[in-house]
């Protein structure tokens, strides 16, 4: 007895352990998909072999069918490929070496050329030579030195020292945040690390050099690995002929892991979302961009990618993502959208810019129109906000208001209604008016009317006639990021031509964003694909019912069940 | 004795079939994870899951239910446990977690949800008529107009394609995440390897948008090349694309006098 009492046990655990797993399966919410899969520097070397001249001639050979096209057949980083290609391939002549485990100004190990042939450099072209055997990145290793006579030196290239790491603590944090300032970082990273210091713009106003300091942010952007060590790594050895010194003789080991720690925490992964889901309020939607509202909510982040689908093309977009979130009320949808951009110096021609694209007919099928402006068959509705219309338009507003107050008796001055006809082209631009509807103004003060255009196609854009815009929208930039709130009623007169927001269905959408300063506008932009808008639907009573009533149905058929079996057992055959 | 010997089959039922949920939900997409050697786990479809448990109850009562011993003692777990403690335990789990269950799956069955809609396509439509008797202008020259094309080729892919192909044809280029159809990898022998040339001319040529519906045009990103490429250009950038990637194209079948 004892003996099946222990047994009893055992399987009393087993089954309690098993009744929790399927509990905590049921209830875990599903992750959302990873879709930037970072790939890890790799720190492994492997199989090197002797620097022979024949080793080099192999190289040589490799060099010439897989990098030249890029780096050119000189080394000086002008192949083929390199005008599309932002950032620059390397230059082999010069020592521009920027990852690497030497100390400032050296050239790199073997061993570091090698890491970086093997793992690639993220958030640029070069990719990960995982199809070349260890036997052949080492010979390109050698043929590569070629290129610079300094590595015929005997000088010293070992590596520094990157010992005594430290784990990642608050304290630790909170200490790197303030060497964060002390250490002078944020004046080319920025306050926020979003790369947008005053030497940033400095550097490319002034002096026009290119450098561009790493926004910090996105993790996924990092060369060189994003872990804690990479980060040391670089804030010991610095980056060569870069603003970016090393900090090796300015900040004991100590500091440095601190700093590594801070800087670890302030990036992020990106986490995207194949289904935006837009939140219900009751009462009032948020009144700005900055309106603490939008912190309850979490952001879905979307990659973007140059717009490559018609002429002419666009390689090197600034902005890499995009965050979106939603709220909406019984009345109008509400966007928030932000995105990281160093500067928002802009011009009348190149202005920073967002757009949300909407099919303007919900499709019932799976067939959508094209995700890229539309097609011949299905168009598509565009949300298009510049930030310089914008801040024409402030400017406007001030100056009405100072008219306003000059005026002694203070009467309105009657605006005239400016019937622009619908235009087929999108270069003119049009001068929107501030709605004078009374109550959307206290719900949306301070926004004014964005352009509502619509597109089959990139030749076929057209902006909708004023009565038709309904949509509004205003921009906030701080420290690196654009926060721009978009907003719309649900539902439009104009059905044609207008995306009507149901609840339960499922809306794509697709974002795209320009960036002035880098002289993008029309087709040069960073666009997405299509994803899915929904509103959040409240859960109906009748589930509760449903399933309530589906217990007490269970509940009824287990006794009864029960009662049977034990009024009549099954006789158990004697064997 | 062997009353009490047998009394908890239908207790060992029960743990059987949360075995195999859990093989099933859990360890499934580790394995697979392995053996594919993918960097993030595999997870096990709603749809086969849900087949794979009802296959598994139907086989635990099949072998219940194979002789009457079987069955009794299977039953006899319903019956009062008088003097064994575990017995009424279990018992009183059972009683609550069942309804509990149910209560559960018409829930979640019934609650609104957001998951994006399945999206099946072809991912290989059949090779447009028009297209279909098209050779490549350089099949028969020579081998220095050969290797020549094929250098031209690699210039033109490089600048052309490997924004979303990669450098080396892998699917893993710059642009290839922000596209939620991912770009080809040109490595894999399942891609360019499997069509002949025409294809990739095709697809070359009149890009995303010239794909018929089943396989949702709307949502690839290929370009349509023919805008700003010719013809040559395009034979010469699927010669140097065939040798980035290391494959070479499907032959055409003979043809049958």
């Amino acid at each position: 007895m004892s003996k099946i009492k222990n047994k009893s046990v055992l399987r009393n655990i087993l089954i309690s352990m098993l009744a929790g797993i399927f509990v905590i399966m049921c209830l875990r919410d599903s992750d959302a998909q990873t879709s930037q899969l970072f790939r890890v520097y790799s720190t492994e070397v492997s199989g090197k072999i002797a620097e022979t001249s024949e080793a080099v001639a192999a190289g040589k050979k490799i060099y010439e069918i897989k990098c030249y096209y890029c780096h050119g057949i000189k080394g000086d980083g002008n192949g083929s490929d390199a005008p599309r290609l932002d950032p620059k391939p390397r230059n082999f002549t010069r020592n521009e070496y920027k990852i690497r485990s030497t100390g400032p100004g050296v050239l790199p190990t073997d061993e570091d050329l090698y890491r970086i042939i093997s793992s690639g450099v993220e958030g640029s072209a070069m990719p990960f030579w995982n199809t070349l055997k260890p036997e052949e990145r080492w010979q390109v290793i050698f043929y590569i030195k070629t290129f610079n006579p300094e590595f015929k030196n005997k000088s010293d290239r070992s590596e520094v020292s990157l010992a005594g790491g430290t784990a990642s603590s608050p304290d630790s944090i909170k200490r790197g945040k303030k060497l964060f300032k002390e250490a002078k970082c944020i004046l080319c990273h920025g306050e926020d690390g979003r790369g947008e210091g005053p030497i940033t713009t400095t550097l490319k106003k002034q002096w026009d050099l290119q450098f561009k300091a790493r926004d910090l942010t996105q993790s996924w952007m990092y060369k060189g690995g994003n872990t804690e060590g990479d980060i040391f790594r670089t804030i010991t050895t610095g980056l060569n002929e870069t603003p970016m010194g090393s900090y090796a003789d300015y900040l004991t080991d100590d500091d440095r892991w601190h700093l590594s720690h801070y800087v670890k925490s302030i990036s992020h992964d990106m986490k995207t979302d194949v289904v935006l889901k837009s939140k219900l309020l009751e009462g009032n939607l948020p009144k700005g961009p900055d309106d603490v509202a939008w912190d309850t909510l979490e952001a879905v982040e979307l990659p973007l990618a140059g717009q490559i689908v018609a002429s002419p093309r666009f390689w090197t977009p600034s902005a890499n993502s995009i965050r979106i979130r939603s709220f909406y009320n019984d009345k109008n949808i509400a966007f928030l959208v932000e995105w990281d951009d160093r500067t928002n110096e802009q011009s009348e021609i190149y202005s920073d810019a967002v757009a949300l694209q909407f099919p303007t007919k919900i499709p019932e099928g799976l067939k959508k129109p094209y995700f890229a402006m539309g097609d011949s068959s299905k168009g598509v509705e565009l949300l298009h906000w510049k930030a310089y219309d914008e801040s024409v338009l402030t400017v406007q507003s001030s100056e009405e208001d100072n008219i306003e107050t000059e005026a002694d008796g203070g009467s309105e001055a009657e605006d005239e209604p400016d019937e622009a006809e619908s235009e087929e082209t999108a270069d003119e631009e049009q001068e929107d008016e501030l709605v004078s509807e009374g109550s959307a103004m206290q719900e949306f003060e301070g926004f004014f009317s964005i352009k509502e255009m619509n597109a089959k196609g990139f030749k076929r854009l057209s902006v909708q006639p004023d009565a038709s815009q309904n949509s509004k929208g205003k921009g906030h930039w701080k420290n690196g990021k654009w926060q721009v709130m978009i907003t719309r009623p649900l539902f439009t007169r104009d059905k044609k031509i207008d995306v009507q927001f149901e609840k339960g269905k499922l809306i794509p959408y697709a974002l795209a964003v320009w960036d002035g300063s880098n002289s993008e506008i029309k087709g040069q932009k960073a666009i997405s694909s299509w994803y899915y808008l929904t509103l959040e639907m409240t859960t109906p009573n009748s589930v509760y019912i449903y399933a309530i009533v589906a217990v007490i149905m269970a509940i009824c058929i287990q006794f009864w069940v029960v009662a049977r079996i034990r009024r009549f057992p099954t006789e158990i055959p004697e064997e | 004795m062997a009353k009490n010997k047998n009394s908890y089959s239908m207790i060992m039922v029960i743990v059987s079939v949360l075995i195999v949920f859990a093989i099933i939900k859990v360890i499934a997409p580790y394995v697979f994870m392995i053996l594919l050697a993918k960097d993030h786990t595999m997870p096990t479809p709603s749809t086969l899951l849900l087949w794979y448990m009802v296959l598994a109850v139907l086989a635990s009562l099949v072998y219940v239910s194979t002789s009457d011993l079987k069955w009794a003692n299977f039953l006899s777990f319903i019956l009062p446990a008088g003097d064994d403690k575990f017995k009424a335990l279990f018992q009183k789990m059972m009683v609550i977690a069942f309804p509990l269950l149910v209560g559960w799956f018409v829930y979640s069955g019934t609650v609104p949800g957001t998951a994006s809609p399945v999206e099946l396509r072809i991912q290989h439509p059949t090779l447009l008529q028009e297209f279909e008797k098209l050779e490549n202008p350089f099949a028969n020259a020579d081998e220095a107009t050969k290797r020549k094309c094929i250098e031209e080729g690699k210039h033109l892919y490089q600048q052309n394609c490997r924004p979303c192909h990669g450098s080396k044809a892998d699917g893993n280029g710059p642009f290839a995440n922000a596209f939620r159809l991912r770009p080809i990898n040109f490595t894999d022998p399942g891609t360019i390897a499997t069509v002949v040339e025409n294809f990739a001319f095709w697809r070359i040529k009149e890009g995303g948008p010239g794909l018929p519906a089943v396989s949702t045009p709307w949502d690839s990103a290929m370009p349509a090349w023919k805008d700003v490429l010719t013809d040559t250009q395009i034979w010469k950038i699927i010669m140097g694309e065939y040798v980035t990637a290391g494959v070479q194209s499907r032959q055409r079948e003979e043809m049958e006098h």
